[in-house]
């Protein structure tokens, strides 16, 4: 690898003062003279016909200024979700932003825009709506048999998709293996739980323009749907990028109902609407699908994979949204081509139920994957007496082998065994005792799982937006612009955006500032997801930065006369290569160049050249070459109390391959934060509903729980085995998503150890393993 | 649902003007001291029709006294002033109050109080299950004065307590116990900052042959509107040598006692079990802490 100056290192994050001082570029805290305050009203049914809506009383309400209902809503059916484009083939398109059809309780049926928030609420209970009550659905199982309740019209046993994968032959691989696994495994319904809500403020002009300030992962997403929804050319629809938002983690990839109906309330009234979803609301507006999957697995005696049948049903909730997209990455990457088996068939249900819809969330379907089949993994190896890490590696790639999805690309770096071995090392995984062997109530265990296959980004997937761009502007005083649409979720992506200009323009991180972007004036981007910032919009923006070099040199090589494939930076310097003493600092090629051609000195004008003229700038906008694939293993520790259930996590080790670490400290946080959602999923977090009325029962975190630092573990430890991603910007490919993936197979996997008594269903809570344990 | 029906803020020196408060606005006025829980309570449409809030932490009311018979806790108390009290440390007898308090964050510790800890009426809260072990009783003041009101009264529903109109609770009042007394408090929870699925508090005087003098066993946490007292294992315990038999018999009894709810975080039949489990733990913990 070449010899970085500013990648690679753990420069200052240019975002860290502000938000540990009050953060007061978060969207929530964004405000508009004049401004209105919108809420919804929503239905307490779970599936219902809406007969009749009087709005009458609410608009007589003092401050009062706008009421609307479905029937003030363009009908106009697409794909909510910002990735894609908003009618793709691949997608199903089956949701409208108010309807006169209620699929799951909580969805919005009127709103109201009025002087304070206050009074929009109380609006809302002036607002009378004579529903007609429908049988739900809660269960994917129940909605596919004949005679349940059909949700949608064009999808019979409300299958909203229903992918496949298969090769080899199943049956002959099955007859060849001489052991036979078969298991179900359940995950639950969870919240990402970003610390800001979701919230916008939309502005209208009188030519129907409309502005958009929203906390969101996708500016271009957000226009392109609001434009869809509202039925108005997307040069209508402006979306400023949030300086950084209050976190997303794929809850926030989807046009919901507030940014359309803020700007339909914002049209009427001619005033800028905000609406600012409370915890309980958000609870409801997006959650990871819940998946249950089907797992039958043949092997040989020595471990080797002869056949695997897998099935997955995905209860998709109200509307298919994300979660016709999330089967399929749960099948393609979550449990069928991560694994080397000869013989394999998957099938993928996506279900309609009376639940609320599915969102993003990281990982899209591979942690519910990863729990299911490094379970089962588990269990073959403890069955045959397998060594479990020369298990995992002979069933999976190896560096130079193929792509296994993407034809005609080669996993290029690809460290899963330096991964399993590094970290079993660190944990002592040679002191691990066989299964419920530890003395006394409380029972420690090791475990560990690995995802073997996963993305930087979607490049091959079909329909989905992969193309980053960036402008780059060097100013007089020695620093640099960047304009770019990547949103900084809180993992870091100003910081990786201003490491790679610093490294192409010679400067220090603090000289590179990422600046306003909007979607009238910057250049497209996909959204922050899919692990695909530093690779795709890392690159896009490095092109630019070589741009604004060539332009520099072209500047320079007039100023010092020389020809400019002879030039090179240092130190904030443009010299000669093979003259150390020519330098000229690049404030001064900068300066000549946004200066006028004569200039007055003390000894009389002075002629510079026209060649040198003009602003230092480049852009860059392009699709990444390729999709590589990091690859994690994670070793964790525990101890169950046998007599409440009560698993505690004590020790993790997070091995991973990210190609070249940009940043390690950024890279830790990202390895001890997706711990912390990951061992939320593996233990406690449940968003629970009524199961008679649909109704959620968290409005809050003193119903819905997620870890705190005190349940954190006392000790994680990260390890990064660095490979040279050769497609990747300066060797690097992703790494965020696969802290979060693994960590929930791995400590079952753990629980098992300790306890002797597998849980396949998640939350691993104190109650369920006391069930397990036959105490209950 | 936030706290939109809010007219006024006060924030009296003293108790007669929060008596005074509470008389002209009756059940339109709330206290509030550490503030903690409000919005949990305001979120679920409990605090409806609350018009004045009443902050009580400058009446004077955060000391904390040790006299002979008893120790007196203020109701502003904090949770943080409590832990720091070299008094509450050094007492076995008070263990179960320091266990209590060792479990929220730090953020809980610097706000809530004792005395809204005991207002609240909360059957989920930690410290009412530890004072009930500890023959606590709430000290009200009103407008005819000062009473206790020992806590198996006080509380006496969901969120319901048996104060009268216009009374607050000033303090906690803890008599103090006789020699070889300990006490021990243990709590189920999900994260730091949860509610107690399960808790239980004991408190043991033992004599000079080891032997049960006297025990107090209560069960929280969804047990019914109120933590519950364990009478039956009390029962089996006192005259007993409290050995890991009788600390069995006293857990299966204070189980066959309790009929717990079913809610989306336990199953009763979980919580039944827990409560033996849990009433097992404190009683070896309180043990222990005996000289």
């Amino acid at each position: 690898m070449t010899q970085l100056n500013v990648v690679g290192k753990s420069v200052v994050r240019p975002d860290a003062y502000d938000k540990v001082t009050g953060g007061k570029h978060y969207p929530v805290n964004y405000s508009l003279p004049g401004m209105l305050h919108g809420k919804l009203l929503r239905s307490p049914y779970p599936h219902a016909k809406i007969v009749a809506i009087d709005t009458s009383e609410a608009e007589k309400l003092p401050g009062v200024k706008a009421v609307i209902t479905h029937a003030d809503v363009p009908q106009n059916v697409f794909t909510p979700v910002y990735f894609v484009p908003a009618h793709a083939k691949s997608m199903v398109q089956d949701f409208v932003v108010m309807s006169d059809r209620v699929r799951w309780a909580g969805q919005p049926v009127a709103a109201v825009a009025a002087t304070s928030a206050d009074v929009a609420e109380a609006a809302l209970q002036l607002i009378d709506v004579e529903y007609e009550e429908l049988q739900p659905v809660f269960d994917p199982e129940e909605a596919m048999k004949e005679g349940a309740p059909q949700l949608h019209d064009n999808a019979p046993n409300n299958i909203a998709k229903a992918p496949s994968f298969s090769f080899g032959d199943l049956e002959a691989g099955f007859a060849e293996a001489d052991h036979i696994f078969e298991g179900v495994y359940q995950t639950q319904r969870v919240h990402t739980c970003y610390m800001e809500p979701r919230v916008c403020v939309v502005d209208s002009e009188t030519d129907g323009r409309i502005t958009v300030h929203s906390s969101m992962q996708h500016g271009f997403g957000l226009r392109e749907k609001m434009a869809v929804a509202l039925g108005i050319p997307e040069s209508k629809v402006n979306v400023v990028k949030p300086t950084y938002i209050g976190g997303g983690f794929g809850g926030k990839l989807d046009v919901g109902h507030i940014e359309p109906v803020a700007a339909l309330l914002s049209l009427e009234t001619g005033r800028p609407v905000r609406i600012e979803h409370t915890r309980g609301e958000d609870f409801i507006a997006t959650t990871r699908n819940p998946i249950k999957v089907y797992l039958k697995t043949g092997v040989k005696n020595d471990g080797a994979y002869t056949a695997r049948y897998i099935k997955s049903i995905l209860d998709a909730g109200a509307h298919a949204t994300h979660g016709a997209e999330v089967i399929m990455v749960h099948g393609l990457y979550g449990t069928f081509f991560p694994w080397k088996c000869p013989n394999q068939t998957w099938e993928g249900f996506s279900v309609y139920t009376n639940n609320i819809i599915g969102g993003g969330y990281r990982g899209y379907g591979a942690p519910q994957g990863c729990f299911a089949v490094e379970s089962q993994n588990d269990e073959i190896c403890e069955k045959l007496g397998l060594d479990p890490i020369e298990f995992r590696s002979g069933n999976t790639h190896k560096e130079g082998d193929p792509h296994p999805v993407l034809q005609g690309h080669t996993l290029n770096s690809y460290r899963l065994d330096d991964c399993l071995k590094k970290g079993a090392e660190r944990i002592g995984f040679d002191r691990r005792a066989p299964a419920n062997s530890s003395e006394g109530a409380k029972k420690r265990g090791i475990g560990f799982a690995c995802h073997p296959l996963w993305v930087s980004g979607c490049l091959g997937f079909p329909d989905i937006y992969e193309h980053s761009g960036a402008t780059v502007k060097l100013n007089r005083d020695g620093t640099a612009d960047v304009v770019s649409s990547c949103i900084d979720l809180g993992s870091g992506q100003i910081t990786m955006l201003t490491q790679v200009v610093a490294e192409e323009l010679g400067l220090a991180s603090e000289a590179v500032r990422v600046v306003y972007a909007d979607t009238d004036t910057a250049p497209f981007d996909a959204p922050t997801h899919a692990s695909r910032a530093t690779y795709s919009a890392g690159l896009a923006t490095k092109a630019a930065a070589v741009e604004t070099r060539n332009r520099l040199f072209k500047a320079a090589s007039a100023v010092m006369e020389a020809n400019p494939g002879d030039l090179y930076l240092e130190d904030g310097k443009v010299l000669v290569k093979g003259a150390p003493d020519s330098g000229v600092p690049i404030t001064e090629i900068t300066a000549r160049a946004e200066s006028a051609f004569v200039q007055m000195t003390e000894e009389g004008p002075r002629l510079t050249t026209i060649e040198e003229k003009g602003t230092i700038i480049g852009s860059a906008s392009q699709a990444p070459p390729s999709n590589p694939s990091p690859v994690a293993a994670q070793f964790v520790e525990v101890e169950v109390d046998t007599d409440t259930g009560e698993v505690k996590v004590l020790h993790v080790v997070h091995a991973a391959d990210a190609g070249r670490v940009f940043h390690p400290k950024a890279a830790e946080g990202q390895v001890e934060g997706g711990f912390q959602q990951g061992m939320g999923y593996a233990l406690m977090e449940h968003l629970q509903f009524d199961q008679d009325t649909g109704a959620c029962l968290s409005s809050d975190f003193l119903d819905y729980k997620i870890p705190t630092s005190m349940e954190m573990p006392p000790k994680i430890e990260s390890i990064f085995v660095e490979s040279n991603e050769p497609t990747g910007p300066y060797g690097a490919k992703s790494m965020s998503e696969l802290c979060l993936i693994i960590p929930a197979a791995a400590i079952a996997n753990a629980v098992y150890n300790a306890i002797g008594v597998r849980v396949t269903e998640l939350p691993i809570t104190p109650e369920r393993v006391l069930r397990a344990l036959g105490k209950l | 649902m936030a706290l939109t029906s809010v007219e006024a803020f006060h924030s009296p020196a003293d108790k007669a003007s929060v008596v005074q408060l509470l008389q002209k606005h009756e059940d339109n006025a709330l206290i509030v001291a550490g503030g903690t829980f409000l919005h949990g309570l305001a979120s679920r449409g409990l605090l409806t029709g609350i018009e004045v809030l009443i902050d009580i932490q400058n009446s004077g009311l955060d000391n904390i006294t040790i006299n002979t018979d008893n120790v007196v806790i203020g109701a502003t108390t904090r949770f943080a002033q409590l832990e720091t009290s070299q008094e509450i440390a050094q007492e076995a007898w008070l263990g179960a109050v320091k266990d209590a308090i060792a479990y929220p964050p730090i953020q809980i510790m610097n706000s809530a109080t004792v005395g809204g800890s005991i207002a609240s009426s909360c059957p989920f809260f930690d410290l009412p299950t530890s004072f009930l072990a500890l023959n606590g009783a709430a000290q009200a003041h009103g407008p005819d004065g000062s009473r206790d009101i020992p806590l198996e009264e006080f509380f006496s529903g969901l969120f319901e307590n048996s104060l009268a109109p216009a009374e607050f609770v000033t303090a906690i009042k803890l008599p103090q116990p006789p020699a070889n007394s300990a006490s021990a408090f243990i709590k189920l929870e999900t994260n730091a900052n949860d509610l107690a699925i399960v808790n239980a508090a004991v408190a043991l005087t033992l004599d000079a042959e080891k032997k049960c003098r006297q025990a107090r066993v209560f069960v929280g946490g969804g047990m019914g509107e109120t933590p519950v007292r364990a009478s039956a294992a009390e029962n089996l315990l006192t005259g007993a040598v409290v050995d890991e038999d009788s600390i069995a018999g006293a857990g299966e009894a204070a189980k066959s006692g309790v009929d717990p709810i079913s809610d989306h975080r336990a199953s009763a039949e979980y919580r039944a079990a827990m409560a033996k489990v849990l009433v097992e733990k404190a009683l070896r913990k309180a043990l222990a802490r005996v000289d």
